[in-house]
């Protein structure tokens, strides 16, 4: 038995530990914006915050989550309206749409970390996420919305 | 996709495609009162995409669309989601014809019913096909509910106008809402009138070409957007399949499943036993959870015969290529304008001749295909993105072996198509592994599965050969192009015939019948028959353009420096709009002239012909996209740094102008041309695979790496205004950015590439 | 942490003659009632439950899923498995029946009770520094915990290593007994961290190298050495770190399980900072920075520090690395995410390779065991979580991101036989927590 809390309530699954977390997210729990990509940790379209930061559900073992905090997309704020959020709407950025709960989760870490990030850390830090829409004009300028929108 | 409608029929030219399908909607649909039916069809606008519930009456003037009590419109919309934002540009057409206020506009993606006539989506062509559809459709409701409010308000029908959901008779209203609550709903229409209703002129338009928030965005930022993959049902298992070591041929001697037998709720293996022949060699690993099954099917031990393409390199298919153009009959020639080539070429001052090739490109969309099927009172029921229902329902119905009106396709939002889902084969293994357990299977490939069962878009080889007269002028041009043929392989019985009267695939030479003025010209077209065998050949984002562009555009840059030329004003020479190349109405209204101004412009916009430091350039190419019925003009220049000594060749800046007619939904073009755009440079640049023994070689993406959002470029993208036919933009970009980098690369630093992705090292090797 | 403790019961081969039978014999101490929990101030116990903890006797005397202190823990040693022993007071199976006598000289002496001899698994070479304060204030704890009936697992070790009275040759051999001797030139906060370190948490247990008779080897103490198939890394001056290990970095490491500059506190470190010395009070952290910035000569590199984060930070400005190099491609894609850094600024928790210890050790092993394994939310910074690509990349590619670390962001020779040593780390698997 594994518990952790997931999106702010307490949770207890029974799965093996080194079940990939993000199965146990999709299909133990039912929370399915959290997507599977490649499974190798490269795409980032299952990215969800463990512990705030930024972390790729599909090579992360149930086991290792044990006490800790888990958000997804879902959990991200109760009206989808999280300032990143937002400016993805605003900018009109999904196109399919599959890589943007993982390109959002990834976003919003970044600007935890860098609250005012520059073209370079954008890149770099966006790089592990992949758009096969090739989105990344409009994903840059979202996040430098949502950066203005957090300071005003 | 399709050319035609079903074997058997004639050929149809796009126009025709466009009337069949009238036919087969308004036509039929203004006949007024079908049923809804649409049970789990999907609205992509609200969380789950279940549809709102409607509230009786509702008014359905035509198949397309309903309004019900609270005069709330539901645009019906056949076409896939995938990224486009189709539905919302559709219904755009439709309210804005209507005159529907816009707020109370929902749009539903409807499951597979034969009423709906022909489902595909692909090709740029949703927006082409149903504008003049959906126009009517509208003007159609707007006529009907003219009529109803009238009466109801007791006036002329003549002293009405709708606007906003509300038809206005002076200062009296009546909303549409009540005209379907109160009217007599049974209003029809002939042929004749269908015909004769009126459009309204552009400028009367209040939707279209105005910016809109697409419906189908607010789900795909909170999670709640359903795609395929996230399909369920009660009672379920999972399956992962084991891929057989060759598309076709191969068969199961023997299953050993033993270590698999310790993976905890593992339930077991099936051999697939596949009467349509779509599967060959499958076997379907059975588990109670998604990780069981890949656990599992890690463990289990097939052993097949592999088909006779398990040694297959990608030199073995290229070679080939190669052998097959140098037969002067092999092939398809198509009809361009004719004149005798071979005389041209003996005549010449001079003649140049090259070579160019591209690799093996997967589709690499993000959502691995999947399928959950079951049987539901009687009736199969698949629940998978698709954007080509009718092609594989046929191939469905053979396996299942049961009639197509027993089955069904429910429609789920798509996670990347890029021309992967139009090929269904994947709904096969999970119906016929349904139906062998008698429950339901939710299969779902992994990443290295996806891309090893992909329909990959062929490798190919292209031979260009222009011919020159005494003053430099051009006289002739001919272009052969071999590689393997999805039409040939998935639906053979709708290839058009050529000039020789051999069928060929539109779809793998489209793009070499180009709209430069060249003499006498000669496209021919052939059939790889080793790559149709080695896999199956498919689709991908801008079909055959997105290859057969690479060799016209790199050929007509070395054809300018070969005559001494500057490659903009040799390609504005050309097109000059003569002959066969002057365009007609509707698609193609001004021809060839449109080509050059898009030319023209973006050669201005990048700052053609301004100093560039060392080593940096600029290079241009333009297409008229998938098809010269369809002409969408697009120009790209491309500014690429090169490194001399590493060969690393950086894109700084793409300026794109395109012109597509009328824009629907301006800023939903502006994103299908970045996103086209970018596709074009992870194909120059980054993507590709090779085949080795019988298998793509780079299965995820450790070692197949397609663009990232740090490989950008700046883009500068605009438009040319126009109230011309809309024509389609998910794919014309992507054509022109490949040789617009080699193009660039060229004049950087003299090297010329014929093969792309471009490699490092391919660029030193150029520079020698 | 003593798991990985090699037995030195090899001594039997340097050891012979007949007085050597003497002196194995230890006579036994008479066992007693267990003392009520209300015989011992709640102070003493207070006082014993920290110096618990900075032992890390949980750590070793509980089994995975078992009852606190009532052993059962299997070590693996060069010479087979050993488990450690109950110590809850059950009279019969744990250490009810021992006297505070017979607890002394346990942990001063390294006999048990009945007069046997223990095996330095139990690291009584440390404890021998106690002051018999500290061992009364054990003692108060131990014994108020709750008694639990488990008895004694048979060891795994085969004849004769398994004979205890062997051990008595290995204590002449390399025991020094003797208390903790103050160097007061040094000051209060040095000696109390050099108390600590070298006796109750027992830090060169795992941090000094031993010798083929599993004694750590005195001229070499602190030296860096292997541990449950990580690396304890040295915390002498040879530590490769490029910022040296100050006082402040090491009390925030030892607080907190993060360096900023050097990485998390994983694998067998883990439960040493989260488990263990999270009992101690600040101020014995700091001693304990004290003490081993004092080992590791840290005000002598100290400028070294600046130059070194600078050249970091200058590693990340590359940002996502070459456009075309495949490797390059596959940290960015794999990697950079979390671990890059930028504005000027190393972020904690963004481990940064160009400083990370684990990059710039001589043997890569702990560097190629989080990257197949992970950190999970409970090691490392407590409640984030470093996902483990076992799963997902092949020996070949951890090896190649190994390497191009280690060529891209030190200075240092790149490791051999690098793919290789992968294969044998993911052959070792993920072992115990």
């Amino acid at each position: 038995m594994i518990r952790f809390t997931l999106n702010g309530r307490a949770t207890m699954v029974d799965v093996d530990d080194d079940t990939p977390l993000l199965w146990v997210i999709r299909d133990e729990i039912g929370l399915t914006g959290t997507k599977f990509g490649c499974g190798i940790g490269m795409c980032g379209a299952c990215t969800v915050h463990v512990g705030g930061r930024a972390t790729r559900s599909c090579i992360t073992a149930a086991g290792s989550v044990e006490g800790a905090e888990v958000t997804t997309i879902e959990g991200l704020d109760p009206h989808g309206a999280h300032p990143v959020q937002t400016a993805w709407k605003d900018l009109q950025v999904p196109q399919c749409g599959y890589c943007q709960s993982g390109q959002i989760m990834q976003a919003v870490a970044l600007l935890k970390d860098f609250p005012h990030p520059s073209d370079e850390e954008i890149d770099t830090v966006m790089t592990g996420n992949l758009c096969r829409c090739m989105t990344y004009v409009r994903i840059r300028a979202a996040i430098r919305k949502a950066a203005e929108a957090n300071h005003g | 996709m399709a050319r035609r409608m079903n074997p058997g029929a004639p050929v149809l030219t796009r126009r025709g495609f466009l009337v069949a399908s009238v036919g087969a909607g308004v036509g039929a649909s203004l006949a007024f009162g079908f049923p809804r039916g649409a049970a789990a069809a999907m609205d992509p606008a609200v969380p789950g995409g279940m549809p709102p519930a409607e509230t009786e009456p509702l008014f359905e003037p035509t198949l397309w669309f309903v309004i019900d009590g609270e005069g709330w419109v539901t645009v019906n919309i056949i076409r896939a989601e995938m990224g486009q934002h189709v539905g919302t540009a559709l219904a755009r057409i439709l309210a804005d014809e209507l005159g529907a206020d816009w707020g109370k506009v929902r749009i539903l993606h409807v499951d597979t019913d034969p009423k709906w006539g022909l489902m595909v989506t692909g090709g740029s062509w949703s927006v082409w096909q149903s504008f003049p559809l959906f126009s009517r459709a509208g003007a159609a409701g707007r006529v009907a509910l003219i009529e109803q409010g009238a009466k109801l308000l007791g006036v002329d029908p003549s002293a009405c106008r709708v606007e906003n959901g509300t038809v206005f008779a002076g200062g009296a209203s009546i909303a549409f809402g009540e005209i379907a609550r109160r009217g007599a709903l049974d209003r029809r229409f002939s042929a004749e009138e269908i015909e004769a209703l009126p459009i309204k002129p552009a400028s009367e338009r209040r939707l279209v070409g105005r910016p809109v928030q697409a419906l189908d965005i607010p789900p795909k930022t909170d999670g709640t957007a359903r795609y395929g993959i996230d399909a369920k049902v009660p009672g379920m298992v999972y399956a992962r399949p084991k891929i057989p070591p060759t598309r076709n041929g191969a068969k199961v001697n023997g299953v050993d499943d033993s270590a698999a037998k310790a993976v905890k709720g593992y339930v077991g293996s099936l051999v697939l036993d596949d009467p349509s022949g779509t599967v060959p060699g499958w076997v379907m690993v059975i588990a109670q959870s998604y990780p069981a099954a890949i656990r599992a099917a890690d463990l289990v031990r097939v052993d097949w015969t592999p088909g006779p393409t398990s040694a297959v390199s990608e030199k073995d298919i290229q070679d080939h290529a190669a052998q097959l153009i140098a037969q002067p009959d092999a092939g398809a020639v198509l009809d361009t304008g004719g004149g005798d080539t071979a005389a041209a070429f003996k005549a010449a001052q001079s003649t140049l001749e090259q070579t160019y090739t591209t690799a093996t490109v997967l589709h690499f969309q993000l959502e691995p295909v999947n399928a959950l099927a079951f049987e539901k009172d009687g009736v199969f029921e698949i629940h998978t993105g698709n954007q080509w229902q009718s092609l594989i329902l046929p191939t469905l119905a053979k396996a299942l072996g049961r009639p197509e009106t027993g089955i069904v396709l429910r429609t789920y939002l798509i996670g990347g198509g890029f021309g992967r889902r139009l090929n269904g084969d994947y709904a096969v293994p999970a119906a016929l592994a349904a139906k062998a357990l008698g429950k339901p299977v939710k299969m779902v490939l992994t990443r290295e599965d996806d891309a090893r069962f992909d329909s990959p878009r062929s490798p190919s080889v292209q031979r260009l050969r222009m011919a020159f007269g005494a003053g430099g002028e051009v006289t002739a041009m001919e272009h052969d192009a071999a590689a393997g043929w999805p039409s040939q392989v998935m639906t053979p019985s709708l290839m058009p015939k050529g000039a020789n009267g051999v069928l060929y695939d539109p779809f793998s030479i489209s793009g070499a019948d180009h709209w430069y003025s060249v003499g006498a010209q000669k496209v021919r077209a052939i059939s790889n028959d080793l790559a149709n065998t080695a896999f199956r050949p498919g689709w991908l984002r801008s079909v055959g353009p997105g290859w057969t562009n690479w060799a016209l555009e790199s050929f007509m840059d070395e054809a300018a420096h070969h005559a001494k030329e500057d490659p903009v004003a040799f390609r504005l020479k050309l097109l000059d709009a003569k002959g066969r190349n002057a365009g007609s109405a509707p698609n193609a209204v001004g021809g060839a002239l449109r080509q050059a101004e898009v030319v023209r412009r973006a050669a201005a916009r990048a700052g053609w012909g301004v100093p560039l430091p060392a080593g940096t350039a600029l290079g241009l190419a333009t297409s008229f996209g998938q098809e010269r019925d369809m002409p969408t003009w697009i120009a790209c220049v491309a500014r690429v740094r090169v490194d001399r000594a590493s060969g690393v060749v950086r894109a700084e800046k793409l300026t794109l102008v395109a012109d597509a007619g009328t824009v629907v939904d301006p800023d939903g073009a502006r994103a299908q041309v970045e996103g086209a755009a970018l596709w074009g440079l992870s194909l120059a640049l980054h993507e590709g695979t090779v085949f080795e023994r019988g298998q793509v070689k780079d299965t995820n993406l450790n070692s197949y790496m397609p663009l990232r959002i740090s490989d950008v470029p700046q883009m500068d993208i605009s438009f040319v205004d126009s109230i011309e036919v809309p024509v389609g933009l998910g794919e014309p970009a992507t054509t022109v950015v490949g040789p617009a980098i080699g193009n660039a690369i060229f004049n950087a630093i003299g090297a010329r590439l014929r093969h792309i992705p471009i490699t490092p090292d391919a660029v030193r090797s150029a520079i020698g | 942490m003593l798991k990985r403790t090699l037995i030195g019961l090899m001594s039997l081969l340097v050891i012979g003659g007949a007085g050597f039978a003497a002196l194995a014999w230890r006579p036994a101490i008479a066992p007693i009632t267990p003392p009520a929990a209300s015989s011992f101030a709640p102070d003493l116990i207070a006082r014993g439950e920290v110096l618990a903890g900075a032992g890390y006797c949980a750590t070793c005397h509980t089994a995975p899923g078992g009852a606190p202190y009532a052993g059962g823990y299997a070590m693996q040693t060069g010479f087979g498995t050993i488990y450690s022993t109950n110590i809850t007071p059950d009279p019969q199976t744990g250490i009810g029946a021992w006297s505070e006598d017979a607890f002394r000289r346990a942990m001063h002496e390294g006999v048990a009770r009945d007069g046997s001899h223990l095996f330095p698994a139990f690291p009584y070479d440390h404890f021998t520094r106690l002051t018999d304060a500290d061992v009364a204030a054990l003692y108060a704890y131990m014994m108020t915990r709750t008694p639990v009936r488990a008895a004694p697992h048979e060891n795994g070790l085969p004849f004769p290593l398994n004979l205890r009275p062997l051990q008595a040759g290995w204590k002449l051999l390399f025991f020094r007994p003797g208390r903790y001797v103050e160097q007061p030139e040094r000051g209060a906060a040095w000696n109390r961290g050099a108390y600590l370190a070298e006796g109750i948490s027992h830090c060169g247990a795992c941090h000094t190298p031993r010798n083929a008779l599993g004694a750590e080897e005195r001229g070499n103490a602190f030296a860096g050495a292997p541990i449950d198939h990580w690396v304890a890394p040295p915390l002498t001056k040879a530590n490769p770190s490029p910022v040296p290990w100050s006082q402040d970095e090491l009390a925030a490491y030892l607080r907190r399980g993060v360096s900023r500059f050097h990485g998390v506190a994983a694998g067998p470190m883990s439960p040493v900072v989260h488990d263990g010395l999270a009992r101690l009070p600040d101020a014995d952290i700091a001693a304990l920075g004290v003490y081993f910035a004092d080992v590791g000569q840290a005000a002598a590199r100290a400028a070294e520090a600046q130059p070194a984060i600078e050249r970091a930070l200058a590693v990340n400005a590359h940002g996502p690395g070459l456009p075309y190099d495949p490797i390059a491609r596959l940290y960015a894609a794999a990697c950079a995410s979390c671990h890059f850094n930028g504005g000027g600024q190393v972020n904690a928790l963004r481990p940064d390779l160009a400083l990370n210890s684990a990059v710039s050790l001589a043997d890569p092993t702990n560097l190629i065991r989080v990257m197949l394994y992970g950190v999970t939310a409970r090691e490392g910074a407590p409640g984030i979580v470093m996902p483990g690509f076992a799963p997902a990349l092949s020996d070949a590619d951890i090896a190649r991101i190994a390497a191009y670390l280690r060529a891209s962001r030190t200075s240092h020779p790149a490791w051999p036989d690098l793919e290789k040593t992968v294969a044998a780390v993911r052959a070792q698997g993920r072992g115990q927590e």
